[in-house]
């Protein structure tokens, strides 16, 4: 296992009279290799979740297992930085953690800090960015000359730079537009299927990432109230609406296809072309048996 | 860091406190800023000590909430302690190496002096403990109103605070933000060397100052957008209304101060 929560509880300003829960009594077990979609309503504790995973933020109560290190309640936790060479973390709005004078300089934070030789973090701060589709020619200019969408996937590209076995991303597809976000959730598989890298990404556009995630965890009011693969998603859609979810389309249409022809524990094909070719397979047996009777 | 800083944020309790009309609050705290002026004995500091704790009790937010808040200021009141040490000699000799000594006069002036800060800003973390910053707004342009004619632009200074007021925990949400990016990619300001630690906060000053700029433009904008002009005539959400229950915290607050200022004279 990756990662592994243990009847964990975070609790925000836990001592004062401003305590907040955001998550309570989380059980999740997520395997290596994967890439894993989790959604929820906002203020489901979604964030909290994602910063739990790299040592940000400490349980309050329960433990949180992440490759071989243990970050337990209560007890002094280790020295973090080995964590986070292997777990990359990118927040929300990314595009306000930029903060260095070049971009190039702030790509190479991360693997400089981790003890990247300099010619080696700047050779990871280029394929970084051209991971993220980003020209050359921006490594000189400020953070701050670039435009939103352009600073946004800088902050990506400044965790990729690092090269860690985790990637956790917090909503990187808002305020990018369709074509990058189709970019970003190919490029991400790409990092799982042909790297091994394990993938977490929180999102607010479940029908885009569905092709692609291998598991699904579903958080409602600090809880992870599913956890499983696509097909247990399928079958129970009937749940997301009560946590604030609406049921994608592409679920729909495959429990529409389902329900017409009769089709039972099948791997649901939830992109368009996936699902074309199920229905000319499907259009076409029929065609086959209508043949036979006539 | 949000965790740590208290001041400038309301901690809602519902107490009856709380439901004053901010102007009293803020006399009030005029009045207590006399007062602690005014308490120059150890008699004097005592009245104001259980005067303080019956205030603090009546808002239902714990004494120790209070106290925190003064807790970013402790190197400050120590500062403060040890120059009075320095600078009042009399009394007798408590310490003396070579032909420097520690007189008790001045221990004990250092010691008044450095409780006398720690009541001062304790006690008025009570005005933003249970008013909100609109409602502390409100207040301070009620009570500059009247002295419009003199020239001063209550209603700008009022804008001028509030937004300062809001501004305060937004910049340090961005600090944060930056910070945990920081952190998440191996410079973690708790495990960092002195040294290191200085020079990641300063990198932090640039996006920071810029972030604060840009949300002022956006404030602006969109302010504007909403038909928002200086000078031109508004109504009142909520009207600010005084009732008796101000005049009796007020009056609370006058009577104290004249204790305070009897003590002083006798």
């Amino acid at each position: 296992m990756a990662i592994q929560l243990e009847h964990v509880s975070y609790t925000y300003d836990a001592r004062s009279l401003l305590r907040q829960t955001a998550l309570q009594d989380v059980n999740l077990e997520l395997a290596e290799g994967l890439l894993t979609g989790i959604a929820g309503s906002s203020g489901s504790g979604k964030s909290t979740l994602l910063q739990l995973l790299n040592g940000i933020l400490l349980p309050t109560e329960g433990a949180v297992r992440v490759l071989d290190m243990t970050l337990a309640a209560g007890k002094k936790p280790p020295k973090l930085a080995p964590l986070r060479r292997r777990v990359g973390l990118v927040f929300q709005f990314p595009e306000q953690q930029l903060f260095a004078e070049t971009l190039e300089k702030d790509l190479m934070f991360g693997p400089v800090n981790f003890g990247a030789a300099p010619e080696d973090a700047a050779a990871r701060a280029r394929k970084a960015l051209k991971q993220m589709g980003l020209s050359e020619g921006l490594l000189s200019r400020h953070p701050l000359q670039l435009s939103g969408g352009q600073r946004r996937k800088a902050a990506i590209a400044s965790v990729l730079a690092m090269d860690p076995d985790i990637l956790v991303l917090d909503e990187p597809g808002a305020t990018l537009d369709q074509i990058s976000r189709m970019e970003l959730t190919s490029l991400l598989h790409y990092l799982c299927r042909e790297e091994g890298k394990t993938i977490i990404v929180v999102t607010h556009h479940i029908d885009e990432l569905l092709p692609y995630a291998d598991r699904w965890v579903i958080m409602h009011e600090g809880r992870a109230v599913f956890h499983g693969t696509r097909r247990g998603l399928v079958d129970e859609a009937e749940r997301l609406p009560g946590c604030g979810l609406s049921i994608p389309q592409p679920i729909r249409c495959w429990r529409e296809l389902e329900a017409a022809y009769g089709l039972q524990a099948e791997e649901p094909c939830l992109s368009p072309s996936a699902l074309a070719d199920r229905m000319v397979r499907l259009a076409s047996a029929a065609a086959g048996k209508e043949r036979v009777y006539a | 860091m949000h965790e740590k800083l208290l001041i400038g944020r309301l901690i809602d309790t519902g107490s009856p406190v709380h439901r004053l009309d901010p102007r009293a609050k803020l006399t009030a705290m005029l009045l207590y800023a006399v007062m602690v002026v005014c308490a120059r004995s150890w008699l004097a500091l005592l009245c104001l000590m259980v005067f303080s704790v019956l205030m603090m009790a009546l808002t239902r937010i714990p004494v120790r909430t209070y106290l925190k808040a003064a807790k970013p200021l402790r190197f400050l009141m120590l500062f403060i302690l040890i120059v009075q040490c320095f600078a009042v000699k009399g009394g007798s000799v408590l310490v003396a190496v070579g032909s420097w000594h520690l007189d008790s006069a001045g221990l004990e002036a250092g010691a008044i002096a450095a409780l006398r800060m720690v009541l001062l800003v304790s006690f008025t973390a009570l005005l933003t403990f249970t008013t909100s910053p609109g409602q502390l707004n409100q207040g301070l342009e009620g009570m500059l109103k009247p002295l419009e004619w003199t020239g001063i632009p209550a209603e700008r200074l009022s804008l001028m605070t509030g937004i300062a007021l809001r501004f305060i925990p937004a910049i340090l949400d961005e600090a944060q933000t930056i910070l945990k990016a920081q952190a998440s990619r191996g410079a973690d300001l708790r495990e960092l060397p002195w040294k290191e630690k200085a020079r990641m906060l300063t990198a932090l000053l640039v996006p920071v100052t810029v972030g604060a700029f840009r949300r002022a433009e956006d404030l602006t904008a969109s302010m504007e957008s909403r038909g928002y002009r200086i000078g031109a005539p508004r109504t009142r959400y909520r009207p600010l209304v005084w009732g008796q229950g101000e005049s009796w915290f007020v009056a609370a607050f006058v009577l104290m101060c004249l204790v305070i200022v009897w003590i002083g004279f006798y």
